[in-house]
């Protein structure tokens, strides 16, 4: 029971660790001399074999244990860090990454396509052959203490060293102990606790222990213990105070001092638990962290929502309803009532904000290996991961984005030799970003490849019907660019295991449209692409201009209305059958929302109310009975009854309770 | 019959249609409300009548009679059975509800095929020779629904 309890916290958890071991591992390949990072990855690592090792998930915890080696040898200098060697820990971290899922999935960590035995001695050979060639050091190793040598690395951290020196300075001791209980004792870590009690209470503290305190805790030892104190008592009271307490075999101490480690007695051993401190200090460090924020249910999170909806509603209705009374004494309650409810749903709407490195965190590795099987050498640049968005976009942005670096990788960039012969910088640039611009969200996606054919689109465009030749030598890039998000319309003659079938564009124009953004592309030849997203901030709560059509009210988001003007029936012309007015030398289309909307409709004559709609690029004008006035909508899913209905993206309950549908303005037109 | 036999007794509620009666299982009914508005979704199904307003959420509202095909004026449909079904919520405009009926499986006549309501009905139920009632099948009914085109 336990166990279930405890195995959603191990798979957030777990996540959590895969995502910035795959970051520190990106940073490792670009830096393999980076000691830090070594050191964060193997941290992690270990931190993941021990999460593992809890949760009783063995072939998880074994994977982890080798890698884990492997890094403690990279740190040790004994191993280098090749590119074989990175491409193998990659691929371990993505069989560890598979594990979990698997967890989730069927709750154990059997993976049945891999032999995870062939993949542990796999590193174990890592260990072995370079072992071999950096033999004098271990063997040295093996036969001071060879039981316990086995990965574990020998190398003094700075921090620590920094703690025991500054302590020597202060006038302590600093001491290496090793405890070793009889043969056969009972309670282990009660004996343990009692030594660490004893050394605590003459003044002195205990800067690590081997096998670490939590180990210790659960009796995972066997009879010794390692560690290393600071105190200001000299040996003689040390060793006396601990051999008073019962069980205990043997007590060995030394002198520790950090920064002359070839003393040659046993600073094998003293490093080894220096090593393993900076693992606890820092694993301190994570809880600490993970204090300060609290996981939440996502379910909880939307019926906060959907409450602070209706309070929302409520708000608007008791203000409606006093309106009419024009009562002085309610006024200021009411407008503290408004304050308020918009207080809280700014902060309600913070809390489902998440930053998109949420969804930027897995690209750069995506990247990585992408560029390499193309072949491709690709600087992969981030920016603005810390912009907030709705975590209901999340989920869904995520494809999108990755299909346009796909794009940018497979047809984008060139190839080194390509881009040397057009006096481009040999490697690739894709940056992707993400800013706050108003009410909207924008991510882009920007290549300097070889930009898009204008010519090759346009001929597809004429062989797919879409334009005629006359028109599209008139047409503007803008519009050309367009045809890319048709369905079936591909430009990449050979289709390529990455993409070019075609299915890329219109998938990510669908997606984004779903969430009531849009998508534009900008792109020079030879210079460039740039795929543009808009996403509203978010998806619960929009601001709406609500008209009137009959008798009925239907509310159209804010963001995407550009002005509201009167057309006379003379302003009105028709071009190939179809309605447009001109404003400003612009041509614009114009609909009768009735039209539309197929419902009946006695027309009067005189100024018409329109309003005129823009989607990126395109406006059209959308001609209805009466403007209401502006309101902030909730927005309420119609459901699978109405999956059919394209022109309604929702509908919104209004302050007197009645309802009005959301027009879905991008399939209009 | 994908009904489990092993149920003796079971409850439905029973409504008129026309001059029919008819029933659907309670354990789908969340509740029963007077007509209220109905806000029309143009270009929906034809069988479906709109959307209201149930306590904030957004309920589809279908014609009863329109998908049993029996001619009964919209005017006279003064009640809506909420019922969840599946993942779906949807209510469904009957005349008058009658109340909840227990039903033994004797009464129970699951081998009558209606050759006008087709699968939407899985029998009849006998209370007496002249008290007949039509067992409608919600779920039939709603993935019609659902699956059907405008």
């Amino acid at each position: 029971m336990m166990k279930e309890e405890y195995l959603s916290v191990f798979v957030d958890e777990s996540r959590e660790t895969l995502q910035s071991l795959n970051d520190n591992l990106l940073k490792l390949e670009s830096s393999p001399e980076d000691m830090e990072t070594v050191n964060e990855v193997f941290r992690l690592l270990h931190t993941l074999k021990g999460m593992a090792g809890t949760m009783g998930f063995e072939n998880m915890m074994k994977l982890c244990h080798k890698m884990e080696n492997v890094l403690d040898k990279v740190r040790g200098g004994n191993v280098k860090l090749t590119e074989s060697l990175m491409d193998k820990l990659f691929t371990g971290v993505d069989i560890v990454e598979r594990m979990v899922n698997n967890i989730v999935e069927s709750g154990n960590d059997v993976l049945e396509d891999i032999d995870v035995d062939s993949i542990v001695r796999s590193f174990d050979e890592i260990q072995g052959t370079e072992t071999e060639t950096e033999s004098e050091k271990t063997e040295e190793k093996k036969e001071e203490k060879p039981e316990k040598m086995e990965g574990i690395p020998i190398e003094v951290e700075e921090p620590v060293r920094n703690v025991v020196e500054k302590a020597i300075g202060e006038g302590f001791n600093s001491y290496y102990i090793k405890v070793t209980l009889k043969e056969g004792t009972q309670l282990k870590s009660a004996r343990m606790y009692l030594v660490f009690h004893k050394i605590e209470e003459m003044g002195g503290e205990i800067v690590k222990t081997v096998p670490p305190v939590e180990d210790i805790e659960e009796e995972k030892f066997d009879l010794d213990v390692d560690m290393i104190v600071i105190i200001k008592k000299d040996k003689e009271d040390l060793v006396r105070a601990i051999t008073s307490i019962s069980d205990i075999d043997r007590v060995i101490i030394k002198d520790f001092l950090p920064k002359t480690p070839s003393v040659k007695e046993k600073p094998e051993e003293v490093k080894e638990e220096v090593k393993i401190e900076e693992k606890t200090v820092e694993e301190r460090k994570t809880k600490k962290k993970l204090t300060q924020t609290v996981r939440v249910d996502i379910d909880k999170l939307d019926t906060l929502m959907n409450l602070m909806g209706e309070l929302v509603i409520a708000r608007s209705r008791i203000v409606d309803t006093l309106k009419k009374y024009n009562i002085k004494e309610v006024d200021e309650s009411l407008a503290q009532l408004s304050r308020i409810t918009l207080d809280l749903q700014n902060i309600v709407m913070k809390v489902r904000m998440v930053p998109i490195a949420f969804v930027f965190n897995r690209f750069p590795r995506m990247v990585r290996d992408l560029s390499k099987k193309m072949g491709k050498e690709v600087n992969f640049i981030i920016k603005g991961e810390e912009t907030e968005l709705d975590r209901t976009f999340v989920e869904e942005i995520g494809e999108p984005i990755l299909h346009l670096l796909r794009n940018a990788i497979d047809h984008g960039i060139e190839s080194k030799e390509e881009r040397i012969a057009k006096g481009k910088p040999p490697i690739g640039t894709i940056v992707l970003s993400a800013r706050h611009e108003g009410n909207n969200v924008v991510i882009e996606v920007q290549d300097d490849g070889r930009g898009m054919d204008r010519d090759k689109i346009v001929k597809r465009a004429i062989e797919m019907g879409l334009i005629d030749e006359l028109k599209a030598s008139t047409l503007p890039d803008e519009r050309v660019f367009e045809f890319l998000f048709t369905p079936g319309f591909s430009t990449k003659e050979d289709v390529s295991e990455v993409s070019g079938r075609g299915v890329g564009m219109d998938v990510v124009k669908n997606v984004v449209e779903s969430l009531n953004g849009s998508v534009s592309i900008e792109s020079q030849k030879d210079v460039g692409t740039k795929v543009t997203i808009r996403l509203p901030l978010t998806l619960a709560i929009i601001q709406a201009l609500l008209v009137k059509v009959n008798n009925y009210v239907y509310a159209i988001p804010i963001a995407n209305i550009d002005s509201t003007l009167m057309v006379s029936k003379d302003d009105i012309q028709t071009v190939q059958d179809k309605e447009v007015i001109v404003i400003r030398g612009e041509v614009i289309p114009i609909y009768k929302l009735w039209e539309v909307l197929e419902i009946p409709h006695e027309t009067e004559g005189g100024a018409m109310n329109t309003v005129i709609i823009r989607i990126g690029n395109r406006k059209y004008g959308l001609v209805v009975d009466k403007l209401l006035g502006q309101e902030d909508i909730v927005i309420k899913s119609l459901g699978k009854i109405f999956s059919d209905v394209k022109e309604f993206s929702g509908a919104a309950i209004l302050g007197d309770g009645s309802i009005a549908l959301i027009l879905d303005i991008s399939s209009i037109g | 019959m994908n009904l489990d036999t092993a149920v003796e007794e079971f409850e439905v509620l029973s409504f008129k249609l026309g001059d029919q009666d008819m029933a659907f299982d309670v354990e789908n009914v969340e509740m029963v409300i007077e007509t209220p508005q109905i806000t029309r979704v143009p270009k929906s199904k034809n069988v479906i009548e709109g959307i209201i307003n149930l306590r904030g959420k957004i309920v589809a509202v279908a014609n009863l009679p329109k998908i049993l095909d029996l001619d009964v004026d919209v005017e006279k449909l003064k009640s809506v059975i909420i019922m969840n079904v599946g993942d779906v919520e949807i209510g469904f405009l009957v005349e008058e509800v009658n109340g909840v009926m227990r039903v033994t499986e004797d009464e129970y006549d699951r081998n009558v095929v209606s050759e006008k309501f087709g699968k939407k009905s899985k029998g009849l139920i006998k209370k007496d020779e002249n008290d007949l009632v039509v067992y409608l099948d919600v779920n039939e009914i709603v993935s019609e629904i659902v699956s059907a085109g405008t």
